[in-house]
């Protein structure tokens, strides 16, 4: 493999090296209503990098991402069996406090979802429940949130009007300003582009390569270039089972599986 | 074969356009014709009490509001015993009906499982549904003696000014004004107090059905959101779907404040139909619709003219709470930053 290869695609080492991951999942099964949606789920997460999941509707990639931050767990008869380790710890053990859980893994979703309250406070409302800070230090937080979000600049003089008079890209990146306020080690997004038109789609998978230096990345998508543009790992998921894991540029042009090839070739999906 | 020349005449045509117009118009002035029936059905009801009232009005004037004084013998009418009544008693009934239907619509929308919800709901629409005579005996013969014998005398002695053994209990000593409310030497039930709760009682199916069925209107990404946040279901329920949803459920509150205003049967049966004013919530008391059913069949001048202007001021008082509950809406969307 060639230097340039090497540097555009920092990942390569990763998967197989020894830098300890950041998240991983164990043998991992899923159930909801008695159907089994995940079977056996095995894979390593890599600190600090961008890692997408792709595959057809119904392949259980969105569900997967919903058991990192045990946001299923939300609802009745839905069942996780193995393990999701975070820095060690299963997070799917009862005893893993969900504070702790959710002020670590921050998750964005597939529509833009702002509260009905005002811009400043739907970023200061996750900070409060986690922590009590002056009005000053809740500004600070508020703002760098803001500007990793990378829309301090659009909204720094209307921060007391409501923030549904956003347009659908300010919103969603609102939401994720949200969730980075919290100081997450990771952050889920689940398809958090597919209500979204191309220039706030772009800003948004900019703005995801401008996070990962911060956070682990996961990012569900249905969109095929999109994991290809953004993601330095690359997971195809097929019927509950995690098909094939690698990094992006192999994915998408030697892929090892049949069944990975037909899906990026679009022979289905 | 050229297109037009399968098109109709234009003159029928022209008949056509004319016939749908005609129709359009009358479809439009049916409409307002339904919608206008309420406002006239409102100004009627309004202007024919105004009118019964013009000569309790014209004879005590602004001191028909102001005074208690109810007296027949000496024709000499107040309005205030009966207002205060119909204030506090619905006042009572909404303090007890809102957090309890809060918890009811939480529960059913967010934390009962499946097969509990459908049930329950109907349960509460089926309660929606009992005559308020029915509420009116129950709270008699039931609920009034419990009260008298259970709850009162424990109210009395620790927190009125008036109990049984002539002792001040702690809180009528330190807290002020708290004692007055709960202190009593009147031995029965029937007061403002139970009244409140016969009639929060009434109103709870209103409010907890509008609010179950609003709080389902709540995106279920927009709840995941909070929860993804690290909140919990109490502050999921009470930051983001009760602002959520706010509008609909002021909405549902006043409807049943409005049936809490205006509820005469049960009231009637629970209120004592005192004609005092007291401090004391477990005194007898009445309200303006019950005081009507009581004194209307034989009434005459200007008794007569008196329970109209009784009746005209419910519609004043159901306005001013209207008011009320617009301005507090505007306040809080303010504060949202709309």
């Amino acid at each position: 493999m060639t230097d340039s290869a090497l540097a555009t695609n920092p990942a390569s080492a990763v998967a197989t090296s020894a830098v300890a991951p950041k998240l991983t999942v164990r043998d991992l099964h899923f159930y909801y209503n008695g159907f089994h949606a995940l079977k056996g789920i095995n894979m390593d997460i890599p600190e600090k990098k961008v890692t997408a999941i792709i595959g057809p509707s119904g392949c259980g990639k969105s569900t997967l991402l919903r058991i990192f931050n045990r946001i299923y767990a939300i609802y009745p008869k839905l069942e996780a069996k193995g393990e999701v380790v975070l820095d060690g710890d299963n997070v799917l053990d009862p005893g893993y406090s969900m504070n702790r859980l959710r002020s670590k893994v921050g998750m964005v979703f597939q529509k833009p979802v702002p509260f009905p309250m005002t811009i400043f406070e739907n970023v200061a409302y996750g900070i409060r429940h986690h922590e009590k800070l002056s009005k000053s230090d809740m500004e600070a937080r508020v703002e760098r949130a803001l500007r990793s979000a990378a829309l301090w600049d659009e909204v720094k003089d209307k921060l007391k009007q409501n923030a549904l008079g956003l347009s659908g890209g300010q919103q969603q990146r609102l939401c994720i300003a949200r969730a980075i306020a919290l100081k997450p080690e990771v952050l889920l997004l689940d398809e958090p582009t597919s209500a979204l038109d191309p220039i706030a789609t772009g800003r948004i998978e900019q703005l995801v390569e401008e996070l990962k230096s911060e956070f682990t990345i996961v990012i569900v998508t249905h969109n095929m270039q999109q994991a290809a543009r953004c993601s330095d790992l690359t997971a195809f998921m097929y019927l509950g089972e995690l098909i094939e894991f690698d990094q992006t540029e192999k994915i998408f042009t030697k892929p090892g599986k049949k069944q990975t090839e037909d899906y990026i070739t679009g022979r289905f999906g | 074969m050229p297109v037009n020349q399968a098109a109709l005449p234009t003159d029928i045509l022209e008949q056509r356009s004319h016939r749908d117009a005609r129709h359009e118009r009358l479809f439009r002035w049916l409409l307002k014709g339904c919608a206008l029936i309420v406002l006239a059905a409102l100004l009627g009801a309004a202007g024919a009490t105004l009118w019964g009232g013009r000569e309790a009005f014209s004879t005590f004037g602004w001191h028909f509001l102001v005074s208690s004084a109810w007296d027949p013998g000496n024709d000499v009418y107040g309005a205030l015993v009966p207002v205060y009544g119909t204030i506090a008693t619905s006042f009572i009934a909404l303090l007890i009906a809102v957090p309890v239907s809060f918890g009811i619509a939480v529960y059913l929308s967010e934390v009962a499982p499946a097969w509990l919800r459908t049930p329950v709901a109907s349960a509460i629409e089926l309660l929606a549904g009992i005559p308020s005579i029915i509420y009116g005996m129950w709270g008699l013969f039931v609920f009034a003696p419990f009260f008298a014998n259970h709850i009162k005398p424990w109210l009395t002695s620790n927190l009125g000014n008036k109990p049984d053994d002539g002792k001040l209990s702690w809180v009528a000593e330190h807290v002020p004004f708290v004692g007055k409310l709960f202190g009593s030497d009147y031995p029965f039930g029937a007061s403002i107090l139970v009244a409140g709760i016969v009639l929060a009682i009434m109103i709870i199916p209103f409010i907890s059905s509008v609010m179950r069925e609003v709080f389902q209107t709540v995106p279920t990404r927009l709840k995941e959101s909070a929860y993804a946040l690290g909140s919990s279901t109490w502050e999921v329920s009470w930051d983001i779907v009760l602002p959520y949803t706010r509008s609909a459920v002021i909405g549902g509150v006043f409807l049943g404040l409005g049936r809490a205003l205006g509820e005469t049967m049960a009231v009637t049966f629970v209120l004592g139909n005192a004609m005092q004013l007291s401090a004391s919530l477990l005194d007898p008391g009445t309200s303006i619709a019950s005081t009507i059913a009581n004194q209307f069949s034989e009434a005459s001048g200007l008794q007569k003219s008196s329970l109209m202007a009784l009746a005209f001021l419910l519609f004043v008082v159901t306005f001013i709470v209207l008011l009320i509950a617009r301005l507090m809406l505007r306040q809080l969307a303010r504060k949202e930053g709309h």
